[in-house]
């Protein structure tokens, strides 16, 4: 699903006379496959977000090469990355990320809106979204009106809105309680067993990390996947 | 993303931002009535002028002038065969000028004409027909008023201006000419010339009086005789002035009719062709036109100022939401919103503002102009004791105008949407997600 080779990526930090070049990542090679649950965890400012950020596109690779599900996604244009975005990648963030103006069902139709689907179609599959993550009742509810559980819920609906074969989740427990926690990453289970949906998660978190299928450590920029000293077999 | 589902979001986006954008919309509504406002004196101005001049003359008429002196039948008969050529009137001028009905004596420019011709050329009569024997004439609509009874000396003396009218009028003839039998006295105007004690006459019939001009402040106080009675009143006033014998058989007012206005340029260039100098309307609205096309460009110009003035309000609350927005336009960049998408929802927030500005103003520019064309005749009228021209305005909103205003607001709209638009594509999405912008 996910190919990363020699990977390399360096901050400019400072105006462009006194530029200071900070490496994040180096030479990294990362391989996910299909239905695979990977948590990639390592210590704060060890790169593992810049990681994900290379992986979603938010951020271009100075060396190295990304593919996702066979497409050389490290080469693509901004207008190319976020239709590949929005076909291809879900995306669950620590802060939900949701449309402070916009309702619930607002929120988890907008991908659905972006791509152009018909009015009718995006209601039926809004409303079945939303009623499988149990948040039917809430739906024309604003974010600032539901808790952090619920609108990490809206944010997962979201994500999952257009079935997308890969979803990115970055710390996605680190707002939530541990009662909320623990319904998430049962629901994360359920959506990789049942839909064969592949994660690829950054976590700080060992109660994250433990429902994926492997673990790997980034430490100061460097990840070697197959490294029995980086790599913990579930 | 449907073009339905921008709309959506936009007007969200505006009814969030309801006071500023209503402001912006205000700005431009202000920008764009003001540029009508001033473009349509200009407009205003050139059709008062237009109308002005084809109020004088119609507009598919050409004066013929000969630089070899007068025209003579030889003339008229070349200008009637040339194609799309109406009717050739011709006048010829008659120095007899007074006539009398009892003791009413009135004095008119007396000309004949070739009736049928001046029938093709449009001449149109209030009541009668046209003259069918010699002795009969056609008046103009206004010559009843210059019959008058004689003025006893020292008349007006010690009256003040509007009381000496008053008076006269009453010596006025007040009464239908038509079917009445005026005389015609074979008098010369010419100081050199001693009076006879016996004066001929000729005893004419008025058989048709002329439509009233179209102007109320024109007056028509002429008088058409036949062809055949000028040779005879030419042969009674030459055995007065012996000089009149020689005068030779020369039109003194040559003018061409074309089937329609668009032939006129063809026909004069025709006319021109033969040796003739030509007159139309035509070519005297050339002329205007192009002075106010400048004209009102000009104050198109200045009036786009304003519209520029506005549109620096637009710019503003564009790039104020745009600031405003950044994270959800980082979210929305995340998920899969192109920046084409991000682009296109400003560029129409921004349209839309524009359209809304450019509708009102419009709207508010045509009320005013209206309010200002009804009003203006009343204030000059209490305020300076004096009744502007007919037909005066000074406002005038062609569709034309409409058109122009439209284009320009529009345009000046969109560019100043189209920086805060691609600024809203370069939202960087970490920074957005991180509220870092």
């Amino acid at each position: 699903m996910i190919t990363v080779s020699d990977l390399s990526y360096a901050y400019k930090i400072g105006k462009k006379e006194k530029e200071n070049i900070v490496p994040v990542l180096h030479h990294v090679d990362l391989h996910v496959a299909e239905g695979e649950i990977v948590a990639i965890v390592g210590r704060s400012g060890s790169g593992k977000s810049t990681l994900l950020n290379l992986i979603s596109g938010f951020i271009r690779p100075q060396t190295g090469e990304i593919i996702i599900d066979g497409k050389k996604v490290s080469g693509f244009s901004e207008s190319k990355w976020a239709e590949f975005r929005l076909e291809h990648l879900g995306f669950i963030f620590q802060s939900f990320q949701l449309i402070p103006s916009m309702t619930a069902y607002e929120n988890v139709e907008l991908p659905l809106v972006l791509k152009g689907v018909s009015e009718k179609d995006r209601g039926e599959q809004t409303i079945k979204m939303l009623k499988r993550v149990g948040l039917e009742q809430y739906q024309s509810h604003y974010p600032g009106e539901l808790s952090g559980g619920q609108q990490q819920r809206v944010s997962i609906a979201r994500a999952l809105i257009l079935n997308p074969p890969l979803i990115l989740a970055d710390e996605p427990t680190g707002s939530l309680d541990s009662e909320n926690e623990k319904e998430l990453l049962n629901f994360i289970q359920e959506l990789n067993e049942k839909d064969g949906i592949t994660f690829l998660i950054i976590t700080h978190d060992h109660e994250v990390a433990s429902i994926a299928h492997r673990k790997v450590e980034i430490r100061d920029g460097y990840l070697r996947e197959g490294s029995k000293l980086h790599e913990v077999q579930r | 993303m449907k073009f339905k589902d921008k709309h959506r979001f936009v007007r969200s986006n505006m009814k969030r931002n309801k006071t500023s954008v209503w402001m912006t919309i205000l700005a431009s509504t202000i920008g764009c009535a003001f540029l009508i406002m001033l473009a349509s004196v200009g407009f205003a101005i050139h059709k008062t002028a237009v109308d002005d001049v084809m109020s004088y003359r119609l507009m598919n008429e050409i004066e013929i002038q000969s630089e070899n002196g007068p025209l003579i039948e030889e003339d008229v008969k070349k200008l009637q065969d040339i194609k799309n050529v109406k009717a050739v009137s011709r006048k010829k001028y008659v120095p007899a000028n007074e006539l009398s009905l009892g003791e009413y004596t009135g004095y008119a420019d007396v000309s004949s004409a070739n009736i049928p011709s001046e029938r093709k050329a449009g001449l149109q009569l209030e009541k009668g027909r046209m003259p069918k024997s010699k002795n009969e004439i056609i008046i103009g609509y206004h010559f009843a008023q210059e019959l008058r009874k004689e003025m006893p000396e020292n008349f007006t003396e010690g009256m003040s201006e509007e009381e000496a009218q008053k008076k006269m009028k009453k010596l006025a003839y007040d009464g239908d000419l038509l079917n009445k039998t005026l005389t015609y006295h074979m008098k010369v105007d010419n100081p050199e010339i001693k009076t006879k004690t016996q004066i001929n006459t000729v005893q004419v019939k008025v058989v048709g009086i002329k439509e009233k001009p179209k102007k109320e402040w024109m007056t028509d106080s002429s008088v058409m005789i036949t062809d055949d009675l000028h040779n005879e009143v030419m042969t009674l006033l030459s055995e007065i002035d012996p000089e009149l014998k020689n005068s030779d058989d020369s039109y003194s007012s040559v003018k061409v009719y074309t089937s329609s206005a668009e032939d006129v340029k063809a026909v004069s260039e025709k006319i021109k062709g033969k040796g003739y100098l030509t007159y139309s309307v035509v070519s005297e609205l050339k002329e205007l036109n192009i002075y106010f096309t400048l004209f009102k460009a000009g104050l198109i110009f200045i009036g786009g100022i304003a519209v520029l003035i506005a549109s620096i309000g637009i710019f503003n609350t564009m790039t104020m939401a745009v600031t405003e927005r950044s994270q959800d336009i980082g979210i929305m960049k995340a998920i899969g919103a192109t920046p084409k998408t991000i682009k296109r929802i400003f560029l129409l927030e921004s349209g839309y503002i524009g359209l809304w500005g450019v509708g009102l103003g419009t709207i508010l520019a045509y009320v005013i102009s209206y309010g200002v064309n009804f009003a203006l005749p009343i204030i000059v009228e209490q305020f300076m004791n004096e009744k502007p021209p007919e037909d005066f305005i000074l406002s005038y909103i062609p569709w034309s105008l409409t058109v122009i205003a439209v284009t320009i607001c529009m345009s000046v709209t969109l560019l100043s949407g189209w920086r805060p638009a691609a600024k809203a594509t370069t939202v960087d999405v970490l920074k957005a997600l991180r509220r870092d912008v």
